[in-house]
């Protein structure tokens, strides 16, 4: 038996970039949730429909006084787009192998998580609809539930990292989690941008 | 041609000794606790189809109870209750604990071995895909059997379904039901996906991929755009229902919409059909390849027929709903669209028919199913195509015309093929043939009983016998035809139990030991039949389509991987060139531990909404110590410990084998 070889053995034992599996992996969940948040915003439109006022009106309050308060709703965003400052920093630190701007970097990132969780729960009391009050209260509730869910995950993957790094360094297999935790978390800012728009200058502008 | 029925020696280990030390390596450890942390792909696929097999078995005598209450007029053998949690769960239990995971799981067993790795990526969330596909099982059939059936059909629809028609839990079982499946399904097309991408063999680019793994490929897209709308449905329904959450997503009462229900559904419920059928297609590719003994006719074309389905099959999902009040250019729009997916289905029927015809066909039991399988699933898709015409749509809508319409398209489409499949690569699985002349039997009772079920349901249809009665009354003359039906029903029973017997006595045998029996061309038949925990001693590379039948023997083999940590080989996405190495899981005990906790939420869900938080925090207690590298508990890692007598045995077996 000659046979030809192709050897293997030379080739990196692992990589940090688009090529590895996991980041293919990532990417197709995110197709999946991609997918959920398009249905999502469907419902938002098809639901629209229904009413002649959106939001509904309330008899105990005055017509045009319902629409979603802007001010902790905004403050998030901006909160989530600005972190993708801190996260692209550790991001491109994972490349460099730098240990210290890692540790310090995801450190910050779960205090911004835990942050922007915390906002969260003030938008719910600014959409001045309890969830089961009718369609439209249903669906914006259901928008901000499951963007929250993906805020609570993603904090807690990077709490996971955070602890790693701290308490083992950094290898590049866990550079490679750390990044694709990265993208996962723009991700999340990004998704927010438009369900933002909808959610909070929808009624306004439809 | 240079085909061998033995494995391929230069995949093969060069000795006893090296053979048995990668073997410990991939081998998952002894002992029940072994085998319920192992992340075999091959394990997990087996697990899928044997489950899944079980499942089909259930549903089918359910069909059968059903069938006995219809074969006359005024029958009492079941009440109205008892029969809409029949159907209800006959229904719901083929769809997504049958036909979606058995497709799935074959695709998980072969995938890896047809693009010539050793494991399938994310061997944990296999496990865990497979594991929540089982709670969710549990889930519906043990509300089956506490009286707490679902019982307002496979769709569910509002309002019949919502809170106000369907008290009790049984609807909110079907919903909970839905996600654990669907988790999973979802899990299993990520895992595809990606062994597929990233794990290919040197040299098998994207054009030399084979058709089942192409089919595969599609399938997966397909789940991953459209899994998400029913677990969003069935997500809203839920929570319409939920006691303190009392959403009004459905209520119109308060701006809710039962026609959105109907629209998410099937944004999910049209693809779901093709998600079934083009796995189905796949294997029959594979099938007509080896026994016409030349290269399916028009390959490119058929990969594009794939695709192409996929796509149409998005835009078909308003068919379903012909008969509710939707806009004249949605109608038109969506009738065309119904008979324009005809056409990429029309095009692979003539492309096996072409390789058929220039082949040199030998009619074995495998394409005995598979020429079952043309005839009745163009049957099925000409009345598809008469249905997609709105004004006959509007005349049969809910008759049993379109019960006929749909059982023709999944069983001859998907049924049949399977079996077939089934057939094929059971020596495979096992260094086992199934008996020919038993699986000849089993074909013609099946084809006979089939078409007798069947048959007559398009008739009855057009004489306007509605579905999802319980019963009727002798003046509409439908009694005859019925009882047929019902005959037909127990000669498919009898069909299924050859096939289970066939599959006992084979058991019974001792291996034989040929590697490819059937003189295929695709690299599962490189390896042993069954193959080994590795898969491949040496990874094969490829230079065309057909690798075993081009002088396997000299083309290069993959040197280099570790043997002391569990690593596959990453190629490129489209011409699969070595890229790295990468190293896979180990088995683990965490998948089955989260799959309980997923499954512990959804059925207490159905009681309070705390569920929700609480299934979290211990799902991200379990996630933790899953990602956790090297933390499997003391007493697994105990109990996993071989025994050094048991290990011996197992080494002396391995090498006789």
């Amino acid at each position: 038996m000659n046979t030809a070889v192709i050897d293997v053995s030379k080739l990196p034992a692992a990589v940090e970039d688009h090529t590895s599996p996991i980041w293919w992996g990532n990417l197709f969940m995110l197709f999946i949730e991609t997918t959920m948040f398009a249905l999502l915003v469907g419902t938002y439109f098809y639901l629209r429909m229904n009413f002649t006022n959106w939001p509904p009106v309330r008899s105990d309050v005055a017509l045009y006084r319902t629409d979603p308060d802007l001010g902790f709703a905004t403050a998030n965003l901006l909160v989530l787009i600005a972190s993708c400052v801190p996260m692209f920093i550790v991001d491109r630190a994972c490349l460099r192998m730098d240990l210290r701007t890692v540790r310090l970097g995801m450190t910050a990132m779960v205090l911004i998580g835990l942050g922007t969780i915390a906002l969260r729960f003030f938008e719910f009391s600014g959409l001045k609809f309890r969830w089961d009050d009718n369609a439209y209260s249903a669906v914006i509730w259901t928008v901000l539930g499951m963007h929250l869910l993906h805020l609570i995950t993603g904090t807690a993957e990077n709490l996971l990292m955070t602890l790693w790094v701290w308490l083992k360094g950094l290898d590049i297999r866990h550079a490679r989690d750390v990044r694709v935790g990265a993208a996962y978390w723009y991700w999340i800012a990004g998704v927010w941008i438009p369900l933002y728009a909808i959610v909070y200058f929808g009624p306004r502008w439809l | 041609m240079n085909v061998s029925h033995a494995p391929v020696s230069s995949l093969s280990a060069p000795n006893e000794q090296a053979e048995r030390a990668l073997s410990a390596l991939w081998t998952r450890p002894p002992g029940l606790i072994g085998w319920l942390c192992s992340t075999n792909h091959k394990d997990i696929g087996r697990r899928y189809i044997v489950t899944a097999f079980i499942f089909f078995g259930l549903a089918g005598l359910l069909a059968a109870a059903m069938r006995i209450q219809l074969a006359f007029p005024e029958n009492h053998f079941l009440g109205p209750d008892l029969y809409n949690q029949f159907f209800t769960v006959h229904g719901t239990t083929m769809m997504f604990l049958f036909a979606v995971p058995i497709m799935e799981g074959l695709g998980l067993y072969f995938v890896p071995l047809m693009v010539g790795t050793r494991n399938a990526a994310f061997p944990r969330l296999n496990a865990f895909g497979y594991y929540a596909f089982l709670a969710g099982g549990l889930l519906l059939w043990g509300g089956l059997l506490v009286n707490a059936g679902a019982d307002a059909g496979w769709f569910a629809y509002t309002p019949l379904s919502g809170p106000d028609y369907s008290p009790g839990h049984r609807v909110d079982i079907w919903a909970d039901m839905i996600t654990l499946t669907e988790i999973s399904a979802l899990a299993g097309a990520v895992v595809t996906l990606t062994t597929v991408f990233k794990q290919r063999a040197p040299g098998m680019s994207l054009n030399r991929i084979p058709l089942f793994v192409w089919a595969q490929v599609v399938t997966s897209f397909m789940i991953i755009f459209a899994m998400p709308a029913v677990m969003l449905v069935s997500g809203y329904l839920a929570m319409d229902r939920l006691a303190h959450v009392n959403t009004h997503f459905f209520n119109a009462a308060e701006g809710g919409d039962s026609l959105l229900y109907q629209h998410l559904f099937w944004f999910f419920g049209h693809p779901e059909v093709y998600i079934i059928f083009i796995p189905a297609t796949g294997m029959v590719s594979m099938i007509v390849e080896t026994f016409s003994g030349r290269r399916v006719f028009g390959y490119p074309v058929m990969v594009l027929s794939l695709i192409a389905t996929a796509f149409i099959g998005f835009g078909l999902w308003v068919h379903h709903m012909f008969a509710t009040p939707i806009p004249l250019l949605g109608r038109s729009f969506f009738s065309a669209a119904s008979m324009m997916i005809a056409i990429p289905s029309g095009i692979q029927i003539f492309c096996w028919i072409i390789t058929l015809w220039t082949g040199r066909p030998r009619l074995r039991v495998p394409l005995l199913f598979v020429c079952g399988f043309i005839l009745l699933f163009v049957l099925g898709g000409l009345t598809g195509v008469m249905l997609a015409s709105v004004p006959l749509d509007l005349q049969m809508h809910d008759t049993y015309f379109v019960v006929a319409h749909f059982h023709y398209v999944l069983i001859g489409g998907a049924v049949f093929p399977l079996f077939g499949a089934l057939y094929y690569w059971f020596p495979k699985w096992t260094g086992r043939m199934l008996n020919e002349s038993l699986g000849k039997w089993n074909f013609w009772t099946l084809f006979a009983g089939f078409n007798l079920t069947f048959f007559p349901m398009h008739i009855l249809g057009l004489h306007g016998m509605t579905r999802r009665i319980y019963t009727y009354v002798a003046e509409t003359g439908w009694g005859n035809l019925n009882l047929l039906a019902t005959i037909g029903a127990g000669i498919i029973g009898v069909s299924v139990l050859l096939f289970v017997i066939n599959v006992a006595i084979a058991l019974g045998r001792s291996a034989f030991t040929d590697a490819n029996p059937w003189l295929a061309p695709s690299l599962e038949w490189a390896t042993g039949s069954p193959p080994p925990a590795y898969n491949f001693y040496n990874l094969p590379s490829v230079s065309d389509a057909e690798p075993l039948w081009h002088s396997p023997e000299e083309k290069p083999v993959v040197v280099g991987l570790s043997t002391e940590k569990r690593e596959v080989l990453n190629t490129t996405v489209i011409d699969a060139v070595p890229e790295h190495r990468y190293e896979l899981a180990t088995d683990s005990i965490w998948p089955l531990a989260l799959a309980i906790v997923v499954g512990l939420t959804m059925t207490f869900v159905i009681f309070t909404p705390w569920a929700i938080p609480a299934g979290m925090f211990f799902s991200l207690i379990v996630l933790y110590a899953w990602f956790w590298r090297g933390n499997e508990p003391k007493f697994i890692v105990e109990a996993a410990k071989p025994k050094p007598q048991i290990s011996a045995a197992q080494t002396s077996l391995a090498a006789q084998a």
